[in-house]
C-alpha cells in the first residue's frame, strides 16, 4: 500500500489486465462463467488468465484463442491448488506487468495483493457469496487489499459489510446472462422441471426438491424433473428420490455440454432451483447465473425467497420467489407455474425481458469501466464508480 | 374395540359408520391440540371424506394456513381436520407434507376407499388383519383382537423370533393372522377389491458419500434441522417437559429445548435405590446448567416388585426392553406435571451411537486384510484366553462369521445359541435358521457401503420401530402422556443418512450429537466421556431381589411353560444360578420373564 507505481499504461498501448481464477472454463459453474465472460468480452484491455489446470483445458483453450496460463498440480488439496494459483500467477505478474489484476475469488487474493504491492498494479476483487462466509479472514483480507471490489447481489455486498467493515469501494454489479440466438420453446413429451446446478452443495435446495416433487406429481403426474448438473451430493440425492418413490419422475443428467443444457432450457416448462441460506455462517446463493440464463429462454422460475436470488428475481413478475425450506411451497409454485400456462407465458416473457438488460455484453462493458477507473490518474481512486449494477426491481 | 384404547385416549370416543359400504372407523383421543374441538372421527364440509388419527402434526398450523389460502375451510383447531383437507388437495401424496409421528385412516366416500398411513420411523403403531376382501384395523393389538378372537393364535416363529431379539420384529405380530403396516408406507383398500395396495412412502436414506463439505457446514446444518424439529414439537396446548437421562443425546434435546422455550423448561429424570447405574447425578448437572425446572423419581425395589410384572402383562405385544420399566416409572410422575415430553430416542440408531458400528467395521477390514486362517486362530487364542466374560465376547465378535450373524449376536447377547436348551416342544421343532434369514432379509444387501452404514440402516427399520419407538410409546400411553423424538425428524434423518460413516463415527461416535452441543453443557472432565446411558436398568439386581417371587410364581404356573413353549426345568436352572449370583443371567431371564406375564395375560383373556 502506498506503494509507487513504477511505470503507468503505456502511452497508445493498452492496459494489461491478469485474471486470477480458481475456477474457469471447461469445469463447469458461475463462477467460470463470470471469468470467462469477462476473459472474452473485455476489448479495451490486454488481458492473460491464470487458471488452474483441468481435464479438457487444453483444448478448451485452443479453441477459445484466450491467453490462458494453466498451472498444474497441487495435489489433491484444494489448499494446494489454491497456493500454486497466487505463486503462479505472481511470478507471472513479474513478466507480464499488469495494470490491472482481478481477482475471480477470495483465494486468489494473496496473489493480487503481492502485485499490488510490488508493480503497484490496481486490484479490482469479485466476491459471489459462499465463500465469505466459508473464509471470512480471507475475505476481509481480500476486501481490504483491493481499490474496488465487485458483489455480484445487494445481498452479497451485506455479506462484504458483514467480515470487512473496512472495505473500500464495493460496487453491486449482477452477474450476466448468455443471450440465445434462438429462444423459441422446443416441444418436450412431459411436463418439465430444470434445475441447473452443480450437486455439490446443499443449499442449491435438491433436497427439497425432491421432497416438492412428490407433492407435484399428485397434481401434474406426469411431470418430470430434469436435474443437469454433477457432484458428490448426487448419489444420496438419486437415494432419496428412490426413498420418496418419485424416482422414475426425475432424471440425472450429470454435467452435460452447453447445447445440450440449452436445449434442455428450451424444453422446460420451469426452472427450479430453491436455493437456502445454509446454516451457521455460510452464506449460499450469491446469484445464481442460472434464473437469468432460464429467463433468457422465456421461462419463469421458482427460487428461494433469500440470498442472492432476490436480486435475480423478481417474484410475482420473472418468477415466484418462495421459501426454499418449505417443499410444499416450492410444490405449490412450480405446479402453478405447470398448470397456469398464462401465468408461466407472462412471468417468462418478462424475465426475457430482463434477461436482455443483463446480457453479458452489459455487464462486461460494466466491469470493463470499473477495471479502467483510475488508471493513468493517481492510485488513490478518486475515479467516478460505473453505474452500480443493481438489477431493476 | 374403542373401548380397550381407553388409556390411549381417556378424553373422548366416538365412531363413524357409513352403512352404505359397511365401513366404521373410530378413535379414542389424548386432547393435546384444540382441547375441546378435537372429537373424531372428523370429515370435510360435505361428511364425504372421514379421519381417525392417532398421533401428532407437528407442522399443522402452518398445513392449516396453506389450505385456508386455497379454500378450505376449518370447523375446529384440532390437527386431524388438516388431514381431511390435505387429503382433499393432495390424495395419498399427503403423507409427504406432514411432520410428525402418526397413523391414520381415511374414509373417502366417494371413491369407496380407505387409505390408511404410518408414519416415517413407525412411531405410531397400526395393526391391519386382512381376509377375503374385509379389512380390520386398530392402534392395537389387543382391541382388534377382542373384535376377532378366532384371530387369538400365537404365531411359534414370532414367539422364536421375539426370544432371540427381545421383541416382536414387523411386519408380522405375536398372532399369525394380524400384521403391523410397516412405518413409512401406506395401503389402500377399496370396497370390492380382491385385496389392498400397500407400498413405501419413504424409507431411510443410507448412502454414504464421500464429500467435499466440511464437518462444520454439516454440524451447522443439523443443528438447525434440530432446533426446528425442537421447536415445532414444542407447540402444545398443554404443558411440555423434557425426559432427562443426563446422556448425550436427552442433554442435546434438553439444551435446544431450553433455547427455544421463554419459560422455564421443566427435566425430569429417574434414578434407582439399587445397582451401580445411577444417572441422576450426571441429569441433575445439566439441569443446573440449563436451570431449569427439575424432578427427580427414585424407582425402589418396592415399586419395581408391583410395577415391572404391571407394565409387562399390560404392553400390548410382548417387550423385553427392560428400560420399559423405568421409562413408565418416569412417564407416570411426569404426568401431572406435563402432558408431552420431548425425548432423545432415535439419535443413537441415526447418528451412529451404538461402539458396535465401529467394532464391526474395524473387524470386517481387519478380516478382508488378513488371511482367514490368522483371523481364526487370533479369535480361537482369545477364547482360549477367556477367563472373563468381556473377552469371551470380543472373541465371538472376532470370529470370522459374517457381519450380519456377528451383529445379531452382539445385540442379542447370543440368545439364539441358547435356544436348544430352553425351546419346550412347542418350539423345538421350528426351522432355527429363519430368524437369521428374515433379518438379512430386512437388512439387504450391503450394497458396496460400509458395514457400519448398513447396521445403522438395519436399526433403523428394525431395532428402531419394534423395540424402542414401542417402549416409548406404550410406555407413556400407558399413563396418556405423550412422548414426541426429537431427532426423528425427515430433514435430519435424510442428512444423517447421506453422510460417510466416518463422519459419524469419529472421536468417539455419534460426532455430529458431541458437535451440536453448547460448548459449556457438559460440566466437568468426570463426564468428559460420556458413555451410552439412555436410562440403563439394574435388570441383575431386581431379578435377584423384587422380581425373584416373580419368575418363581412364573416357574410354577406360567403358561409358556404349561403351553410348553419353553422348558421349565432349564428355566429354573437358569433362575436357580443368577439368585445364587453365580451367574447373570438377566439377558435370557427378562424375556422369559417378560413373554412369561405377557402370555398370561394373554391366555387368561382367552379364558373369559
Amino acid at each position: 500500500m502506498g506503494s509507487m507505481r513504477p511505470d503507468g499504461p503505456r502511452p497508445g498501448a493498452r492496459p494489461r489486465l491478469l485474471i486470477v481464477t480458481p475456477d474457469f472454463p471447461p469445469a463447469p459453474g458461475g463462477i467460470q462463467v463470470v471469468a470467462h465472460r469477462l476473459a472474452a468480452g473485455i476489448v479495451g484491455m490486454e488481458i492473460e488468465v491464470i487458471a488452474p489446470d483441468s481435464p479438457g483445458a487444453a483444448q478448451f483453450d485452443a479453441a477459445s484463442g484466450l491467453r490462458v496460463r494453466r498451472v498444474r498440480g497441487g495435489g489433491a488439496l484444494r489448499g494446494g491448488r489454491n497456493a500454486l494459483l497466487n505463486f503462479a500467477a505472481l511470478a507471472h505478474a513479474l513478466r507480464f506487468r499488469p495494470d490491472v489484476t482481478l481477482s475471480a475469488h477470495i483465494v486468489a487474493s494473496p496473489a493480487a495483493a503481492a502485485i499490488r504491492r510490488l508493480l503497484g498494479a490496481r486490484t479490482v476483487q469479485y466476491f459471489h457469496a459462499e465463500e465469505i462466509g466459508a473464509k471470512p479472514r480471507l475475505a476481509d483480507f481480500a476486501a481490504r487489499h483491493a481499490d474496488d471490489s465487485i458483489a455480484v447481489s445487494a445481498y452479497t455486498a451485506g455479506l462484504i459489510a458483514d467480515v470487512a467493515p473496512s472495505a473500500r469501494r464495493v460496487h453491486v454489479i449482477a452477474n450476466g446472462a448468455d443471450i440465445p440466438v434462438d429462444p423459441s420453446p422446443r416441444p418436450v413429451d412431459r411436463p418439465t422441471i430444470v434445475t441447473i446446478a452443480r450437486v455439490e452443495e446443499r443449499y442449491k435446495g435438491h433436497d427439497v426438491m425432491v421432497r416438492a416433487l412428490a407433492l407435484v406429481l399428485a397434481k401434474v403426474p406426469d411431470a418430470q424433473w430434469v436435474v443437469i448438473g454433477d457432484g458428490s451430493l448426487r448419489p444420496g440425492l438419486e437415494q432419496l428420490a428412490r426413498s420418496y418413490g418419485v424416482a422414475d419422475a426425475v432424471r440425472f443428467l450429470g454435467a452435460v455440454r452447453d447445447d445440450e443444457r440449452d436445449a434442455w432450457l428450451a424444453r422446460a416448462h420451469v426452472l427450479a432451483m430453491p436455493s437456502r441460506l445454509p446454516a451457521g455462517q455460510f452464506a449460499g446463493e450469491g446469484f445464481g447465473i442460472a434464473y437469468l440464463e432460464a429467463a433468457a429462454y422465456g421461462k419463469p422460475v421458482v427460487a428461494g425467497n433469500v440470498g442472492g436470488a432476490v436480486d435475480a428475481v423478481a417474484d410475482g413478475e420473472t418468477g415466484l420467489l418462495v421459501d426454499p425450506n418449505d417443499p410444499l411451497a416450492v410444490a405449490e409454485a412450480i405446479t402453478r407455474l405447470l398448470c397456469d400456462g398464462e401465468l408461466a407465458a407472462r412471468l417468462g416473457a418478462a424475465g426475457q425481458a430482463r434477461a436482455q438488460q443483463h446480457a453479458w455484453p452489459k455487464v462486461v462493458e460494466r466491469v470493463e469501466a470499473l477495471l479502467l477507473a483510475g488508471l493513468g490518474s493517481s492510485s488513490s481512486g478518486q475515479a467516478p464508480a460505473p453505474e452500480a449494477g443493481r438489477p431493476n426491481r | 374395540m374403542c373401548a380397550t384404547l381407553r388409556h390411549r385416549g381417556p378424553d373422548d370416543e366416538g365412531v363413524h359408520t357409513d352403512a352404505d359400504s359397511g365401513v366404521s372407523i373410530g378413535a379414542r383421543r389424548l386432547a393435546i391440540m384444540d382441547l375441546p374441538g378435537g372429537h373424531q372421527p372428523l370429515c370435510n364440509e360435505d361428511g364425504t371424506v372421514w379421519v381417525a388419527f392417532n398421533g401428532e402434526i407437528y407442522n399443522h398450523r402452518k398445513l392449516r394456513d396453506d389450505l385456508r389460502r386455497r379454500g378450505h375451510t376449518f370447523s375446529t383447531n384440532a390437527d386431524t381436520e388438516v388431514l381431511v383437507h390435505l387429503y382433499e388437495e393432495y390424495g395419498e401424496a399427503m403423507v409427504h407434507a406432514l411432520e410428525g409421528m402418526f397413523a391414520f385412516a381415511v374414509w373417502d366416500q366417494r371413491a369407496a376407499r380407505l387409505l390408511l398411513a404410518r408414519d416415517r420411523f413407525g412411531e405410531k403403531p397400526l395393526f391391519l388383519h386382512e381376509h377375503d376382501g374385509e379389512l380390520l384395523f386398530a392402534s392395537e393389538l389387543t382391541s382388534l383382537l377382542q373384535v376377532r378372537p378366532s384371530l387369538r393364535e400365537l404365531d411359534p416363529y414370532a414367539v422364536d423370533a421375539f426370544f432371540v431379539f427381545a421383541y416382536v420384529p414387523g411386519p408380522g405380530t405375536i398372532v399369525s393372522g394380524v400384521r403391523q403396516l410397516q412405518p413409512g408406507h401406506l395401503l389402500s383398500w377399496k370396497r370390492g377389491a380382491a385385496s389392498s395396495r400397500e407400498r413405501s412412502w419413504w424409507t431411510p436414506p443410507q448412502v454414504g458419500v464421500r464429500r467435499s463439505e466440511s464437518f462444520a457446514s454439516v454440524a451447522a446444518e443439523a443443528k438447525l434441522l434440530l432446533d426446528e424439529s425442537v421447536r415445532t414439537r414444542m407447540v402444545a396446548d398443554v404443558p411440555v417437559g423434557v425426559f432427562l437421562s443426563g446422556g448425550v443425546d436427552s442433554t442435546l434435546v434438553a439444551a435446544t429445548a431450553a433455547e427455544a422455550s421463554s419459560q422455564r423448561l421443566k427435566t425430569f429424570t429417574v434414578g434407582y435405590d439399587t445397582g451401580a447405574v445411577n444417572e441422576t447425578e450426571r441429569a441433575r448437572a445439566v439441569a443446573e446448567r440449563l436451570q431449569s425446572e427439575h424432578h427427580e423419581v427414585t424407582l425402589t425395589q418396592d415399586d419395581v416388585a408391583e410395577r415391572a410384572p404391571a407394565v409387562l402383562a399390560a404392553l400390548d405385544q410382548p417387550l423385553a426392553d427392560r428400560a420399559a420399566i423405568p421409562l413408565h416409572t418416569l412417564s407416570e410422575f411426569a404426568r401431572p406435571r406435563v402432558t408431552v415430553a420431548l425425548g432423545g430416542e432415535g439419535a443413537d440408531e441415526l447418528f451412529g451411537g451404538y461402539p458396535r458400528y465401529r467394532w464391526l467395521e474395524r473387524a470386517r477390514r481387519l478380516q478382508s486384510a488378513l488371511p482367514d486362517v490368522a483371523v481364526r486362530s487370533l479369535a480361537g487364542a482369545l477364547r482360549q484366553s477367556a477367563k472373563l466374560g468381556p473377552i469371551e465376547r470380543a472373541s465371538t465378535r472376532l470370529a470370522p462369521t459374517p457381519v450380519l450373524e456377528r451383529n445379531l449376536d452382539w445385540v442379542t447377547s447370543e440368545r439364539r445359541h441358547r435356544r436348544e436348551a430352553l425351546y419346550g416342544p412347542r418350539l423345538m421343532k421350528l426351522d432355527r435358521g429363519r430368524v437369521l434369514a428374515n433379518l438379512a432379509t430386512r437388512a439387504g444387501e450391503l450394497d458396496g457401503g460400509t458395514a457400519a452404514r448398513w447396521l445403522m440402516h438395519l436399526d433403523q427399520v428394525h431395532y428402531l420401530p419394534d423395540d424402542v419407538l414401542v417402549k416409548t410409546d406404550r410406555a407413556s400411553m400407558l399413563v396418556s402422556l405423550e412422548i414426541r423424538t426429537a431427532f426423528l425428524h425427515a430433514g435430519l434423518a435424510e442428512l444423517a443418512g447421506s453422510l460417510d460413516t466416518s463422519m459419524h463415527l469419529a472421536g468417539a461416535g455419534k460426532a455430529l450429537v458431541h458437535a451440536m452441543l453448547p460448548a459449556d453443557i457438559i460440566p466437568t472432565t468426570r463426564f468428559a466421556r460420556y458413555r451410552k446411558t439412555a436410562f440403563r436398568v439394574p435388570a441383575a439386581e431386581w431379578l435377584r431381589g423384587p422380581l425373584a417371587p416373580v419368575l418363581r410364581r412364573q416357574l410354577e404356573r406360567g403358561t409358556i411353560y404349561s403351553e410348553g413353549f419353553f422348558d421349565r426345568r432349564a428355566a429354573e436352572r437358569l433362575v436357580g444360578e443368577h439368585a445364587a449370583a453365580t451367574h447373570d443371567h438377566s439377558d435370557q431371564l427378562w424375556p422369559l420373564l417378560s413373554f412369561g406375564l405377557w402370555a398370561d395375560r394373554f391366555h387368561g383373556l382367552d379364558e373369559a
